[in-house]
């Protein structure tokens, strides 16, 4: 690099510390290089001074580089989460970010209230004592009829079985077992 | 068991689209009867009807489903027990028609492999407002060898043929043995049994 005027690389000195770039440091070592060139064309003995100088200015040179680093990566870092917070805020507005749910009005006396499972016992409840209700108006019937002469035990003619009735506890079982018997 | 009333016990399933006309037709067959009050079943009924074929005594046990999306878990947990299915679809109504090929599926996920299959395009007494000629019906049928009827459960048309048709398709196949012997086998390890051995021999 070449500097028009003596000034510019000294300019690094007046910086605020923060602000300072790998640059600013080289040109501080220029500048200190250049001084220490002046006292030892003086006669003096100073290499142990310009040793340590060096050294400090490399130590400078690090500290300056990792800071910078670290502000970059910090940059990065909010602008990525400003995204994510972005994208967030855009799904959980309510146009688009509660698509699969439904609202329940808690005043709504008609709202609803019962589970799938629920409904499907109260519906195997129903079709099994639809079934028992035939067998009976069946054997009225027969009596009516004078087929039957006299009471005998009844089956349940109507295998109400579904995969999830057989799923069922043994309640279940113990219950079609009874309606066997009636 | 002299009282008996009936040899075999056949269990169908209607399935469809909601409104197609599943529980009209069921009514038809089995209480001869027309309601135009359109009642959304609530996820799964059944009726009796007893037929006599081939000079044995059929107890059809029908079930009915609903067709409304939200009741597809209860409604495909009666696949498996059936052993004749009929798709239902509305001839007025091109979207039941073209569901025709999920509900086909439906059938290969959660019915019996070898369950009999047939396919109704209800309400043909609507000619006025047909979206779906009988051709279309007749080839989707032929392409997945399944029978099909055009019927109407409010004119009666072919609503007893299609159920009768069905029966016979299912009694073609089954093997011949004693009547209902699992049935019986439910009272088994009762103490009721014992007596009623007594009482019955």
């Amino acid at each position: 690099m070449e500097f028009g005027e003596e000034s510019s690389p000294a300019l690094a000195f007046e910086k605020n510390a923060f602000e300072l770039t790998v640059e600013d440091v080289y040109d501080i070592s220029y500048v200190i290089g250049r001084d220490l060139l002046k006292i030892s064309s003086t006669g003096e003995e100073v290499s142990d001074l310009q040793f340590r100088i060096v050294r400090v200015l490399e130590m400078f040179e690090t500290l300056v580089n990792k800071y910078n680093l670290s502000v970059e990566e910090l940059k990065m870092e909010r602008d990525n989460l400003k995204a994510e917070l972005d994208r967030i805020i855009k799904e959980g507005s309510p146009s688009s970010g509660h698509a699969n749910q439904v609202v329940v009005d808690l005043n709504d006396p008609n709202r609803p209230r019962f589970t799938m499972q629920e409904l499907k016992e109260v519906l195997q409840e129903r079709n099994q004592l639809k079934a028992q209700l035939m067998v009976a108006q069946e054997e009225i019937q027969l009596y009516k009829s004078g087929i039957l002469p006299q009471p005998e035990p009844a089956m349940a003619d109507v295998d109400l079985d579904t995969p999830a009735a057989k799923e069922d506890s043994s309640s279940t079982i113990n219950e079609k077992t009874t309606i066997g018997k009636l | 068991m002299a009282k008996k009333t009936y040899d075999l016990l056949f269990k169908l399933l209607l399935i469809g689209d909601s409104g197609v006309g599943k529980t009209c037709v069921l009514f038809r067959f089995s209480d001869d009867a027309f309601n135009t009050t359109f009642i959304s079943t609530i996820g799964i009924d059944f009726k009796i009807k007893t037929v006599e074929l081939q000079g044995k005594k059929i107890k059809l046990q029908i079930w009915d489903t609903a067709g409304q999306e939200r009741f597809h878990t209860i409604t495909t947990s009666y696949y498996r027990g059936a052993m004749g299915i009929m798709l239902v679809y509305d001839i007025t109504n091109a979207k039941s028609f073209e569901n025709i090929s999920k509900w086909l599926r439906n059938i290969d996920e959660h019915a019996n492999e070898d369950v009999e299959r047939m396919l109704l395009g209800n309400k043909c007494d609507m000619e006025d407002k047909r979206i779906v000629p009988k051709a279309k019906g007749e080839q989707i049928a032929r392409e997945h060898g399944i029978r099909f009827f055009e019927t109407s459960a409010k004119a009666n048309i072919n609503i007893e043929k299609a159920f009768l048709t069905l029966a016979e398709d299912i009694l073609r196949k089954t093997p011949v043995k004693e009547p209902n012997s699992e049935n019986v086998d439910i009272t088994n390890g009762g103490g009721v049994t014992g007596w009623k051995s007594k009482c019955c021999s």
